[in-house]
């Protein structure tokens, strides 16, 4: 079984009974590295649809958790049951108990480092006095404002209150946590969370491979939230700055915010403004200023100075990215493709309005980036089959527009490996009017090829 | 992916029940057992197929069983017509499993499996019906029916639930407003099967419960016992534990009862 990974959270669902045997079959090694090769932020069991387990059945998921844990950094545990189960867990690992248990997937999402919606109330109670704390010093880093109930007296009264809170968290238990750079993204810029003394681990617990796939899909605005941070050493000064110089090739920009030079060298900060990071007070003394942000590309992520152009290579292969694109639209909607014209140049999109994008990048032998553009009512019908009704909710379609995307770029990614072509996708972007997918696309050549999928139009883009 | 003409084309090529089946059934539902073992034997393949499935250990038969009307005997009358509905469904299974790493053996200890443990169920809950009996021999059609869907659809099947745990049910259903029992169904009325036994499979999707009190109860039963079944290593191994979702509300009711009757601890 593999999990299925979203936003940065790997979650695995079994389903059944499970025992000894059976969570070893579920499981094998080679699940358990590919697991680990995921590099999720947070990698959870759902016992949901599992109606019986003992110890036995548990452990093949507890030793995976210590292997992705100490490979990754995650945040490892279950999810998904009710207080018998919980208590049944924590009476099988009482004296063993370094992973984290979450009442509701919901829950583990507070605590996930890549999280995306902020501002959460949310009343939290646990009997052991140190959990409260540490769940709530979690979710205030994490962007959250959590009001701990000291007993379960106070518990009780705060949760009858209807519509309160966003949240409720009980039978919650945060085990060993990942200590892995929070990300999260606002409007065109990604905000890092970095706290406490900053060294040599900094290279282990900052996801690079996440940052360059922001870079490859036209992100150039990097903020480190430093507020908490207390020290830097001279290995963390090494790590920013040549973070900084190699994101210079893409025009980004790395920005600190809050940063105390009580206990670190001056001269660091010299060192760090001459390789480019700049620094400022307060986050909205960037987030509030537009043109600040325009100047710092937050806002034109196209600014590149070195423009790639399409080469050889990647065109030769044409056929096999529109094969893999018309053949999951087909198979999400269940109809006909039919191509209706292609051509070299810059993106040309005929009706701006009633449309929505998507792009995903790609690395490796070649290189380059797949940008789709829906009429609304083929995402909205494609994206039928992943949620199982019709929306209006952009956010859902767009979310749901990403998991799409992501089986095109791994369709891709099969066809290109069928001809020893090896390349990564990185993670999907998606843009909710033309207008912000232009920002990143406007100045690009690149083949354009029109489609038709039952009359309505649809736009594929490949380019570099 | 899947279309309703690829629904419509599969259903039109499911054979009609052979002669010798249903004569062997007419005379089993007559309580006439020599004239059923008598029908039976001229079909080789049946009778290969009884021999086989009765020998099993899970039937628990000492010494090993060869001949028809020795196997009719033993099994009594809505075991035998269990065993032959049985082997009707082996006549749909494809010769080769691609989606499923399923072959002929395991396949037909599957079919032991649920059809012992179903007559457990049957016993503890005190019901003595033929044709309820007989019920959970359609309950793999699901299973074939996904293979043959499914088969070449693989790689698709794949890719969408590594980003989204959807299970085939659900793709099937909302692709084509259809779902794998309501196809079961399909073959049952097609083979002329007893209108309880859809009922019940329905009911044991998870997702339809049945108007009918009885039916939905042993639909609670009978899909407790498929993901009981399907929890066993060889089947997790052979990919069938997630074809359908597992509803675990639907059966909550039932489940301590279940565990006591399973031994489960």
């Amino acid at each position: 079984m593999k999990a299925v990974v979203r936003n940065g959270v790997g979650v695995f669902t079994p389903q059944g009974f499970l025992d000894g045997a059976a969570s070893t079959a579920i499981l094998s090694i080679e699940d358990i590295e590919a697991t680990i090769a995921q590099n999720a932020d947070m990698i959870l069991v759902s016992l949901k649809k599992v109606i019986f387990f003992n110890r036995n059945g548990l452990d093949a998921f507890v030793k995976m958790f210590h292997k992705v844990r100490s490979a990754n950094h995650s945040i490892v545990g279950f999810c998904d049951y009710d207080t018998k189960k919980y208590e049944a867990i924590i009476r099988f690992f009482k004296d063993d108990l370094s992973f984290s248990l979450f009442r509701s997937q919901d829950i583990a999402m507070l605590f996930s480092a890549s999280y995306k919606n902020q501002n959460k109330n949310v009343l939290l109670y646990n009997e052991d006095k140190s959990q409260r704390a540490a769940m709530a010093i979690e979710l205030h880093d994490n962007g959250h404002n959590p009001i701990i109930a000291q007993t379960k007296e106070e518990f009780d009264e705060k949760s009858d209150a209807e519509n309160a809170y966003d949240l409720v968290i009980t039978d919650t238990f945060l085990g060993q946590m990942g200590q892995k750079v929070a990300t999260r993204v606002t409007g065109n810029a990604i905000i890092y969370t970095v706290s406490s003394f900053l060294d040599a681990e900094i290279g282990n617990t900052f996801n690079i491979a996440y940052h360059n796939n922001s870079l490859n899909v036209g992100f150039r605005l990097f903020i480190f939230d430093t507020y908490k941070v207390i020290s830097m050493n001279v290995h963390a000064l090494n790590f920013f700055s040549k973070l900084s110089s190699a994101g210079a090739e893409y025009n980004a920009t790395i920005c600190f915010v809050g940063m105390s030079f009580d206990k670190t060298p001056k001269e660091f900060k010299e060192t760090l403004e001459d390789s480019g990071i700049m620094f400022f007070n307060q986050m909205d003394n960037i987030l509030q200023d537009k043109e600040l942000l325009a100047e710092l590309g937050a806002s034109s992520a196209a600014n590149v100075k070195e423009k790639r152009v399409l080469n050889k290579g990647i065109v030769t292969e044409l056929p096999n990215f529109i094969e893999a694109t018309v053949a999951t639209i087909e198979m999400m909607t269940n109809s006909q493709a039919i191509k209706e014209a292609a051509k070299v140049d810059k993106i040309a999109i005929a009706a701006t309005e009633g449309n929505i994008a998507s792009s995903i990048g790609f690395y490796g032998d070649i290189d380059g980036m797949v940008i789709l553009v829906f009429p609304k009512e083929i995402a909205k019908k494609a994206c039928e089959l992943l949620i199982g009704e019709e929306t209006d909710d952009t956010e859902l379609i767009l979310d749901t527009l990403a998991e799409l995307v992501n089986i095109v770029g791994g369709k891709v990614k099969t066809l290109l490996a069928d001809q020893h072509i090896s390349v990564d996708i990185t993670l999907p972007r998606t843009y909710p009017d033309i207008a912000s997918l232009l920002e990143i696309a406007q100045d690009k050549k690149g083949v354009q090829v029109d489609l038709s999928f039952n009359n309505d139009k649809f736009l594929f883009f490949l380019t570099r | 992916m899947i279309t309703n003409e690829i629904i419509d084309s599969f259903i039109e090529k499911i054979p009609p029940a052979p002669k010798a089946l249903k004569e062997t059934l007419l005379f089993l539902n007559a309580g006439e057992l020599v004239k059923a073992s008598h029908v039976a034997k001229e079909d080789k393949a049946l009778s290969t197929y009884l021999k086989v499935l009765v020998n099993k250990p899970i039937y628990g038969f000492r010494n090993e069983v060869s001949d028809v009307s020795q196997i009719f005997g033993i099994l009594g009358v809505s075991k035998s017509q269990q065993a032959v509905y049985n082997y009707m469904m082996t006549l749909l299974s494809p010769s080769k499993w691609q989606l499923f790493k399923l072959n002929r053996v395991l396949f037909y200890n599957l079919q032991a499996d649920l059809s012992m443990n179903w007559q457990k169920i049957l016993t503890h809950l005190e019901i003595e019906d033929k044709d309820i009996l007989s019920s959970i021999s359609l309950l793999p059609a699901s299973i074939i029916v996904s293979e043959a869907l499914f088969c070449e659809k693989k790689k698709d099947v794949e890719l969408l639930r590594s980003v989204n745990p959807i299970d085939l049910n659900t793709i099937l259903k909302r692709l084509c407003n259809t779902d794998l029992f309501d196809i079961c169904e399909q073959i049952a009325t097609k083979w002329e099967m007893p209108a309880d036994v859809s009922a019940i499979i329905q009911a044991a999707s998870g997702v339809k419960p049945s108007e009918d009190e009885r039916s939905n109860n042993l639909g609670k039963w009978m899909h407790l016992l498929l993901f009981y079944t399907l929890s066993q290593p060889k089947y997790i191994e052979a990919e069938l534990n997630d074809f359908i979702d597992f509803q675990i509300e639907y059966v909550e009711d039932i489940y301590s009862d279940f565990s006591d009757l399973m031994e489960i601890s």
